[in-house]
């Protein structure tokens, strides 16, 4: 027999509801236009699908939630919940493999030898994660210093090392960068717009990523949406 | 409201907003002119600036090929109308346009418009109605430009330089 639920917890089940169908989708959706946005010094706008490499980094990072429990995929998606709970579930899923491929096509150069280097980067730093299974606390304060240093590395340093009007000891260290590296260190700096949009689309992923539902959330997402629902 | 119904709800919002992604990814829009152009067009609303349109018809007249293209972007600056692109095009061409030799980067952009207006007018085709056009229509405007960047032993013949631009 099914107990009746207290308006707390209807408020609760409402919740979860609007997160799973509209807060989550919505927001892992804007993190994917806005980590394909590039605007040039002109004002020109592109908007860059994700490489292949960035689905790959993807599902490495999806892979290391789904270890750390972060993402708990029982919750969104499974025989108890019914079809448009589980429609819900497949989309949460689906727009956060696509922000997450789209999060890193953001924070990668996007051609030459940094590209190679800020891949192997990642690679190795996601790689290390998931071998050393943390939990769901760890991985996200892990995941924001990864994201963050990306960032800071490329629209501040790199940006600022490569920028149109260089000074003289800018000009001499990518001299020295680039010979060094037989001209194949090269970087075409983005406008500054571009560095803004990708702060902001990294800031809402990790705000999403927080808001999954993992592990330690309490039953109500599948005891008390059933009993409602039943 | 019910779960399901927010469910379903939210199920067709980020469907919609899934294919507008998807749609700006295809379509490359690279001002926010023609983003807000290209969804009013989708829903039949987009409209050119008829002012703007004919103060680059004048200036077009009158052979003032810059000037008339800045008029003719300010008219359609989702570049949603296949008139409007006609007369970019054309622009490009008659400016590009030389007794002895053609300005080929000119011809170039001309035939990416072109081609643009091709892609907008329905079924690639278009008529336009003006005397004072040589070429009335996206096919031969695409077939002079193309002829004028392409090389080959014809360039030699001393007579082109009698041939008239259209």
């Amino acid at each position: 027999m099914r107990r009746q639920l207290g308006t707390g917890e209807h408020d609760e089940v409402d919740r979860l509801a609007a997160r799973e169908a509209f807060v989550l989708p919505l927001m892992f959706l804007t993190v994917t236009l806005a980590g394909g946005f590039r605007a040039d010094a002109a004002g020109v706008i592109r908007l860059v699908p994700p490489p292949l490499v960035a689905l790959l980094l993807a599902m490495l990072l999806v892979g290391a939630l789904l270890r750390a429990r972060a993402l708990a995929p029982e919750r969104l998606m499974s025989g108890r919940r019914d079809g448009p709970g589980n429609l819900c579930g497949l989309i949460v899923l689906l727009t956060l493999f696509a922000a997450t491929a789209q999060i890193f096509n953001a924070l990668t150069p996007d051609a030459g030898l940094l590209h190679l280097i800020f891949t192997v980067f990642f690679i190795v730093l996601l790689w290390n994660t998931m071998v050393a299974q943390p939990d769901r606390p760890h991985l996200l304060r892990s995941l924001m210093v990864i994201l963050g240093s990306a960032l800071a590395i490329k629209y501040v340093m790199l940006a600022a090392l490569y920028a149109p009007e260089p000074t003289l000891a800018k000009r001499v260290l990518t001299v020295l960068l680039e010979g060094a590296t037989l001209g194949a260190l090269t970087y075409q700096p983005d406008a500054a717009v571009t560095g803004y949009v990708a702060f902001f689309a990294a800031a809402l992923y990790l705000v999403g990523v927080f808001l999954l539902p993992h592990a330690e959330i309490a039953e109500l997402q599948d005891g008390r949406i059933a009993e409602r629902e039943g | 409201m019910s779960p399901r119904v927010t469910r379903v709800a939210g199920l067709v919002t980020s469907v919609v907003y899934a294919v507008f992604i998807v749609w700006l990814y295809v379509r490359q829009p690279q001002t926010i002119g023609q983003v807000t152009g290209g969804v009013a067009s989708g829903f039949g609303a987009y409209a050119i600036d008829r002012a703007s349109f004919d103060d680059g018809l004048r200036f077009f007249r009158n052979d003032q090929f810059v000037e008339a293209r800045a008029a003719f972007q300010r008219a359609d600056p989702a570049e949603r109308d296949a008139r409007t692109q006609f007369y970019i095009a054309y622009s490009y061409y008659r400016q590009g346009w030389g007794r002895v030799y053609v300005d080929r980067r000119l011809f170039q952009s001309g035939l990416d418009v072109v081609n643009r207006a091709a892609a907008l007018a329905a079924g690639g085709r278009l008529a336009i109605d003006d005397p004072n056009l040589g070429m009335k229509s996206i096919d031969e405007l695409k077939a002079e430009l193309e002829r004028g960047l392409t090389r080959d032993l014809s360039d030699l013949n001393p007579l082109k330089v009698f041939r008239p631009r259209k």
